[in-house]
C-alpha cells in the first residue's frame, strides 16, 4: 500500500530524516514510534505530499506522491501534529468544506453524520471549532481526516490532549478503523502503540532503529530484569545479604528515601527469576523488606536496549561509577515525579 | 477550488475583514465624490474621482490579502490544503478569486454615482463605466501583489505592511513618471539614451500612467493587458512560492 524506499529529508544542513526504508501492508496499523525530534512528523509530511524529500521515493497505493499527487493525496487521510482546525467555522461547517475540498462523492449528510456518530462529536457538531476544548479539537482533527474514507490514514500523535478515558475510546475508534483501513499512527508512548498497532517502527536521531511487533518488543524489554527495592536497615548489611544471591548482575544504592530504609536498584540476570531469593536473604538476616518493584521501563529504556552501545548507555558495558550517576540522575527525577 | 473560493469569500464576512474594506472604501470613494462632483467642479465627469479613489486601495486591498496565506501557515492549516487531492494553482486560485469577489462587490456597488449624477445632469455613462473596469483591473492587480505577499510571510501584519508600501512606492515612481522629473531631458550629452531608458522604465512601472487612460474613460488595450498579465505573473508567482516551500 506505501512504500519509501531511501528516503532522507535536510532542513538546511540538519539531517532530520536519514535513509528510511520500509513499507507498508494493505489493512495493517502500523506504528511510529520515536522521542520528540525524531523525525516522526517529517516523515508523515512527506508521505502526505505536504513537504518533498530531499532525495527518495514515496509511493502510494501504487502512485508517486511526486509524479502523481492528486491521485496518491485521495487516498490518504491526514491528522497533522496540530490539527488543521478554521477557529472561525462551526464543526459541521468546517466538515462541509472539507467534504467539498476532497471532492467527496458519498452522500453528504450520512457519511458526515456517520463519520461525527464515530469520533463522538454529534452534540458539538453546531458550536464554533474556537470555543472547544482541546479534546474536542483533536476528535474533530481526527474526524477530518476520515471524511471521504481514505484507504490510509495516517495520524501524527492522535491522542495527545485527551484524557484518559478519551484516549480509550479513541484507540478503539482506530482499531476499528484498522478493519477497514491502512493506519501509520505516531506516538511517544509505548503503551499507546502496544495497545493499537500490529507492528513498531522505531525511530531515533531520524534513523529507522527497530521494526518489530510489539510482542517481540515486549520480550526485548522484559529481558530487562530490573527492580526497585526497599529495605530498612543499614546499607552495608544489606549489600552484604544481597551479596551472596546468584543470578543478580548488580546492586546499586539510590539512597534514603524513607526514614530508616535505603533503596536500591538490582538488575538480574535476563530469564532468572531473584524475587524469592532476595526475600529470603533478606528475611534470614532480619533485614525487613519494605517493598519490591520491577521498574517501569521507559522509551529511553528501549531505545538503549535496540541503540546498543552507540547511542544510549548499556549497563553491562559502563563502568560502576556511570552506573551510580545514571542511577542517582533517575532517582532525582522519580522524586520530583512524585512530588 | 469552489471549496476554498466559499469558504474564503465566507470568512470575509463572518469577520470584519470584508466589512472594513467595504466600509473604508466606501467612506473614501463618497466624500471624493461629493467633494469634487458636487462642491468643487459640480461636473458630471469621474476623471479626478478615479485619480483619487485609486489611491484609497492602496491602503485597503492589503485587508483583503494580508491573512490568505499567512494566517494558513501561522495556523498550520495550510497542512490540509496541501495534503487535501487539489493542485496548488486552485488553492490559489479559489482565494485570488474570493477577494476579488470583495473587490467586485465594493467597485459594483459605488457605480451608484452614475444615477446620481443622472439626477443633475447627462454623464457620459460609457466613459464612467470604463474608469469602473479600470478600477477593477488595477484592484485585481493589487489582489494579486497581496496575495503574493501573503504567501512569502507568516504574519497577516507583515504581509499588508508591505504590500502597502511597496505599492506606495510604486505609485510614487509614477509621479516621477507622469512627467515630472524627465530623465532623457536632465541626462548630459552622450549619455541621453541612459535618461530615455530611465523614463522608459520609469513610465512602464507606474500604475497611475496605466490607469490615465481609463480615468479618462478610454479604452486602451495596452494598460488592460499590463493590469491582466501583472496580475497572472503574481499569481504564477505564489503558486511558485508554497510549491518551492516543500524542499525546504
Amino acid at each position: 500500500m506505501i512504500k519509501i524506499k531511501n528516503l532522507t529529508k535536510k532542513y538546511g544542513k540538519k539531517l532530520a530524516v536519514d535513509n528510511i526504508s520500509f513499507t507498508v501492508k494493505e489493512g495493517e496499523i502500523l506504528g511510529f514510534l520515536g522521542p520528540n525530534g525524531a523525525g516522526k512528523s517529517t516523515t508523515m509530511n512527506i508521505l502526505t505530499g505536504y513537504l518533498s524529500a530531499t532525495s527518495g521515493e514515496v509511493s502510494v497505493g501504487g502512485f508517486d506522491i511526486l509524479d502523481n499527487p492528486i491521485e496518491a493525496k485521495k487516498k490518504i487521510g491526514y491528522l497533522p501534529e496540530h490539527p488543521p482546525l478554521y477557529m472561525d467555522m462551526t464543526v459541521r461547517e468546517y466538515l462541509d468544506f472539507v467534504y467539498d475540498l476532497k471532492q467527496v462523492k458519498e452522500d453528504r449528510e450520512e457519511h458526515i453524520s456517520k463519520i461525527c456518530d464515530t469520533v463522538k462529536i454529534t452534540d458539538v457538531a453546531d458550536r464554533l471549532i474556537a470555543n472547544l476544548s482541546k479534546g474536542y479539537k483533536q476528535r474533530v482533527g481526527i474526524a477530518q481526516a476520515m471524511v471521504g474514507n481514505p484507504e490510509i490514514l495516517i495520524l501524527d500523535e492522535p491522542t495527545v490532549g485527551l484524557d484518559p478515558k478519551q484516549i480509550i475510546e479513541i484507540r478503539s475508534v482506530i482499531k476499528k478503523l484498522g478493519r477497514q483501513h491502512t493506519v501509520i499512527l505516531s506516538s511517544h508512548i509505548l503503551q499507546e502503540v502496544n495497545a493499537v498497532c500490529e507492528r513498531v517502527l522505531i525511530i531515533n536521531n531520524g534513523k529507522l532503529v527497530a521494526s518489530d511487533t510489539p510482542e517481540n518488543l515486549g520480550k526485548t524489554i522484559s529481558n530487562e530484569n530490573k527492580f526497585q527495592l526497599r529495605v530498612a536497615g543499614e546499607e552495608r548489611a544489606i549489600l552484604d545479604a544481597l551479596e551472596g544471591i546468584s543470578g543478580i548482575k548488580y546492586v546499586k544504592s539510590l539512597g534514603r528515601k524513607e526514614a530508616g530504609s535505603i533503596d536500591f536498584v538490582v538488575e538480574a540476570e535476563p530469564d532468572v527469576d531473584v524475587r524469592a531469593s532476595i526475600f529470603n536473604a533478606l528475611a534470614s538476616a532480619k533485614l525487613p523488606m519494605l517493598s519490591l518493584q520491577t521498574m517501569d521501563l521507559s522509551l529511553e529504556d528501549i531505545f538503549l536496549e535496540v541503540t546498543g552501545s552507540q547511542d544510549g548507555v548499556y549497563f553491562a558495558d559502563v563502568d560502576e561509577e556511570e552506573i551510580e550517576m545514571i542511577n542517582v540522575a533517575k532517582g532525582d527525577t522519580d522524586n520530583e515525579s512524585n512530588l | 477550488m469552489k471549496a476554498i473560493y466559499k469558504r474564503e469569500l465566507r470568512a470575509y464576512f463572518k469577520s470584519p475583514l470584508g466589512y472594513v474594506f467595504l466600509a473604508a472604501y466606501f467612506f473614501v470613494a463618497s466624500a471624493t465624490f461629493v467633494a469634487i462632483n458636487m462642491f468643487l467642479t459640480g461636473r458630471t465627469s469621474l476623471t479626478d474621482f478615479f485619480t483619487y479613489v485609486s489611491l484609497v486601495f492602496i491602503f485597503t486591498i492589503p485587508v483583503l490579502t494580508m491573512r490568505l496565506f499567512a494566517e494558513e501557515r501561522k495556523s498550520k492549516t495550510d497542512q490540509l490544503l496541501l495534503t487535501a487531492p487539489v493542485r496548488i494553482t486552485d488553492v490559489v486560485l479559489g482565494k485570488f478569486l474570493a477577494a476579488s469577489t470583495v473587490l467586485l462587490i465594493g467597485v459594483a456597488a459605488s457605480t451608484i454615482y452614475i444615477p446620481i449624477m443622472e439626477m443633475y445632469g447627462t454623464p457620459a455613462v460609457a466613459e464612467c463605466l470604463i474608469g469602473y473596469l479600470g478600477l477593477f483591473l488595477m484592484g485585481l492587480f493589487f489582489v494579486a501583489f497581496g496575495t503574493f505577499m501573503s504567501s512569502i510571510t507568516e504574519s497577516p501584519v507583515i504581509a499588508a505592511i508591505s504590500t502597502s508600501v511597496i505599492i506606495f512606492f510604486l505609485w510614487l515612481l509614477g509621479l516621477l513618471g507622469l512627467g515630472n522629473i524627465q530623465f532623457a531631458r536632465v541626462m548630459p550629452l552622450g549619455i541621453e539614451w541612459l535618461g530615455k531608458a530611465l523614463d522608459w522604465v520609469m513610465d512602464f512601472i507606474s500604475i497611475t500612467n496605466r490607469m490615465y487612460d481609463f480615468t479618462l474613460g478610454t479604452l486602451n488595450l495596452v494598460p488592460v493587458f499590463y493590469f491582466v498579465s501583472l496580475t497572472g505573473l503574481f499569481l504564477f508567482l505564489t503558486v511558485r512560492v508554497i510549491e518551492r516551500r516543500r524542499w525546504k
